[in-house]
């Protein structure tokens, strides 16, 4: 009906403007909040919520207490709301938006009678199909339920027995989470609300041994963790980590949450808290040594690297078994101390190497011997002595190897006259037509 | 005559408090040692590396130079702060170093080398770290001074190699004044291999120091720190009888032109 219209039938109506984006999102932040009961939450349409309550509603004492909790809390934050509780989603669907009561439960395994009396549109089916089946005369579930299956699909589709089936318990109908589930959370909830950064502080402190306990447990360490506050007024406030090694230290966990507090705003007052542990790696127990040497090392280094690691770039470097220089040494994530490789014994390589190398032009007598000049960088260097050459090909057995002869270097170690020490190489085998490039790949000490 | 000898000890640490606090790590050449306060070079302290000519830009020479003490500064990790990811592990390997120490953090700018330099000396010796090493331009006053206080309190040694992209701006840090106990400059110098085998030999180095805080500036040649991480003096430098140091003298020597190198007075 036009508003004009509305508003000539109630004088006194109370307007104001459509936001459909701002009830989506307002939507996805009460999803979020419902996720103090648990972690699979999803927002449902327009105007719902689903939540999979499988192995939480011990904590409440009972799907009928968790039930009574939620709509106690919907109805303090003046949100008008109809409850269902059942085996299956599409059970639950049905019951919350049809169901006489404003707080339904169906026992497991009762579905089929619980959804009997309800009318066909509770079976999510389009309109045009509702409409269809009213038109036979099909007006509950039951009805249609009572119908043989072929005959239903030829007529309706197959969306109908779909629905039936996903309703009843005998099709799958799995919930996507909004967000990933973790893989072990743990929760906090205040008897009073908190505002006071060292209380957030202590709790998070508290979370944070209590999930180093679980994960000890499992023999796993966490590498990504999301400490979320959830406040009265349903806004949750999340503090997320990386960790560059797995671990389960409630100190280090509590140190690194207490750094990030200061983004936290927590508003009203935070009436839970609720540490969620993804990614877990497998960690096994460390022997602590009795004499501080190296295997203490990288436990150590942990916090420092955490720390450092969300403003610069951080690494180590690990050796690898290649003859290509700039493929020996490769960084390494600066978790663990990189393994050492047996490397063959190797002419002396440069501190510093450039990558790319960095062309040159070479002046040389003969084709095959170093040069006696070269420039670089708009410098001119006589070369006084040399040392050389180190034939380095490419690496055949890799794939993609290119085959070409500008593959093969011929590395010299070169010395200019004020005593500089470069490393030059020749791209290519000497006297070859076009005339092969020469590049200065490194500067030693 | 206890009594005299606290009080010298005590006028000592208040005269050199870096060295006396954390204790020196050699250099294993008594000339070099002879001109450093506490005999060695000061731990829990910074310490800058200047590049000389065209190894300003590179800050080749330094890295070695850096390596080689940092392998004799125990087997804990170094956290090696840098602006250009140009640092090689198996170079440093040469000189002692083994690259599976080294932490690299690598910022692009010359203010976030520092906050990383001064992260690592918050963690200190918690974290086990060696030392720190920060490659950097431009260094503010304030923050060198900083950066110097952070390593007296933690124990960590600093080691600044200075590198720039232009000679003028080169130019002007080298003239400012800085907080740092000692200020090094490391060039290379021509080598002439073993007579009768071509080709290049053992690098050699011209090692002066240009500020000592309680010594006397002074300048080396030395032969580039071997595996071991020590610099050494090579044997036709070593018979040499040591001249007394005048700064800005040039003796023509067999075409050669160089400075003359002692020990501090």
């Amino acid at each position: 009906m036009p508003l004009a219209d509305a508003l000539s039938f109630v004088p006194g109506l109370a307007t104001a403007p459509a936001a459909p984006a701002e009830d989506a999102a307002a939507l996805r932040r009460l999803a979020e909040w419902c996720r103090r009961y648990s972690p699979w939450t999803a927002p449902d349409g327009i105007d719902g919520i689903k939540l999979e309550i499988t192995g939480c509603a011990h904590l409440w004492g009972g799907e009928a207490a968790l039930a009574a909790d939620l709509a106690a809390r919907l109805g303090r934050r003046g949100l008008g709301h109809r409850l269902a509780i059942a085996g299956t989603l599409g059970a639950a669907w049905a019951l919350a938006r049809f169901a006489d009561r404003t707080s339904a439960l169906a026992a497991p395994g009762t579905e089929r009678a619980a959804l009997a009396p309800l009318p066909v549109e509770a079976l999510r089916l389009d309109p045009a199909t509702a409409a269809g089946l009213r038109r036979v005369g099909l007006a509950r579930i039951g009805e249609v339920a009572a119908m043989p299956r072929d005959t239903l699909a030829r007529r309706f589709g197959a969306a109908v027995a779909r629905r039936l089936d996903q309703a009843e318990g005998a099709a799958p109908e799995p919930l996507s989470p909004l967000g990933e589930t973790p893989a072990r959370r743990v929760r906090l909830s205040f008897a009073e609300p908190l505002a006071d950064p060292a209380d957030l502080a202590r709790a998070a402190a508290r979370l944070a041994g209590e999930l180093a306990r679980g994960l000890a447990r499992d023999g796993a360490g966490a590498r990504r963790v999301e400490l979320g506050f959830h406040r009265v007024d349903g806004r949750v406030e999340t503090i997320r980590l990386g960790l560059a090694r797995a671990s389960r230290d409630p100190a280090h966990l509590a140190e690194l949450l207490a750094a990030r507090l200061d983004t936290v705003d927590p508003g009203d007052g935070v009436e839970d808290a609720i540490l969620a542990a993804f990614a877990v790696e497998k960690l096994d127990p460390e022997q602590i040594a009795l004499d501080p040497a190296a295997p203490g090392e990288d436990c150590a280094l942990a916090p420092l690297i955490d720390r450092l690691a969300g403003e610069v770039t951080v690494g180590r470097f690990a050796a690898q078994a290649s003859h290509i220089p700039e493929r020996a040494s490769a960084p390494a994530p600066p978790g663990r101390r990189p393994a050492p490789v047996a490397q063959p014994d190797k002419p002396p390589r440069p501190v510093r190497l450039f990558r790319p190398p960095q062309p040159i032009e070479a002046f040389w007598l003969l084709p095959d011997e170093p040069p006696f000049r070269f420039a670089w960088r708009r410098r001119q260097h006589r070369v006084a002595a040399a040392d050389g050459p180190e034939r380095i090909a490419e690496e055949w057995w890799r794939p993609g190897a290119a085959g070409s002869a500008a593959a093969i270097r011929d590395y010299y170690r070169v010395e200019d006259e004020e005593g500089r020490r470069f490393w030059l190489f020749r791209a290519g085998l000497p006297g070859a037509a076009p005339a092969p490039r020469w590049y200065l790949h490194g500067v030693f000490a | 005559m206890s009594a005299v000898a606290g009080l010298r000890s005590r006028i000592g640490r208040i005269e050199r408090p870096a060295a006396a606090r954390h204790g020196v790590l050699p250099f294993g050449l008594a000339a070099i040692d002879r001109a450093l306060p506490g005999g060695g070079l000061a731990l829990g302290a910074v310490h800058e590396i200047f590049g000389a000519g065209g190894d300003e830009e590179d800050g080749a020479v330094a890295a070695g130079f850096a390596a080689g003490i940092l392998a004799r500064l125990g087997a804990g990790p170094v956290l090696w702060c840098l602006k250009r990811p140009d640092l090689y592990g198996p170079g440093l390997a040469a000189f002692g170093l083994d690259p599976g120490r080294i932490v690299f953090a690598a910022a692009p700018r010359d203010e976030a080398v520092l906050w990383a330099a001064e992260q690592g000396l918050l963690a200190g010796k918690r974290a086990g770290l060696a030392a720190v090493v920060g490659e950097i331009g431009r260094l503010p006053m304030v923050a060198g001074r900083r950066l110097q206080l952070a390593a007296e309190r933690s124990g960590v040694t600093v080691l600044l190699l200075r590198r720039w992209r232009s000679g003028g701006e080169a130019a002007a840090e080298r003239g400012r004044p800085s907080a740092a106990t000692t200020r090094w400059r490391v060039a290379a110098l021509p080598a002439r291999a073993a007579a009768g085998r071509p080709g290049i030999g053992m690098p050699r180095w011209q090692v002066e120091l240009l500020r000592c805080r309680g010594g006397r500036p002074a300048a080396w040649r030395v032969e580039g720190a071997d595996a071991t991480g020590l610099v050494r003096v090579s044997a036709e430098l070593a018979d040499r009888p040591e001249p007394r140091f005048r700064p800005g003298a040039v003796r023509p020597d067999r075409g050669e032109r160089r400075t003359a190198g002692a020990g501090g007075g």
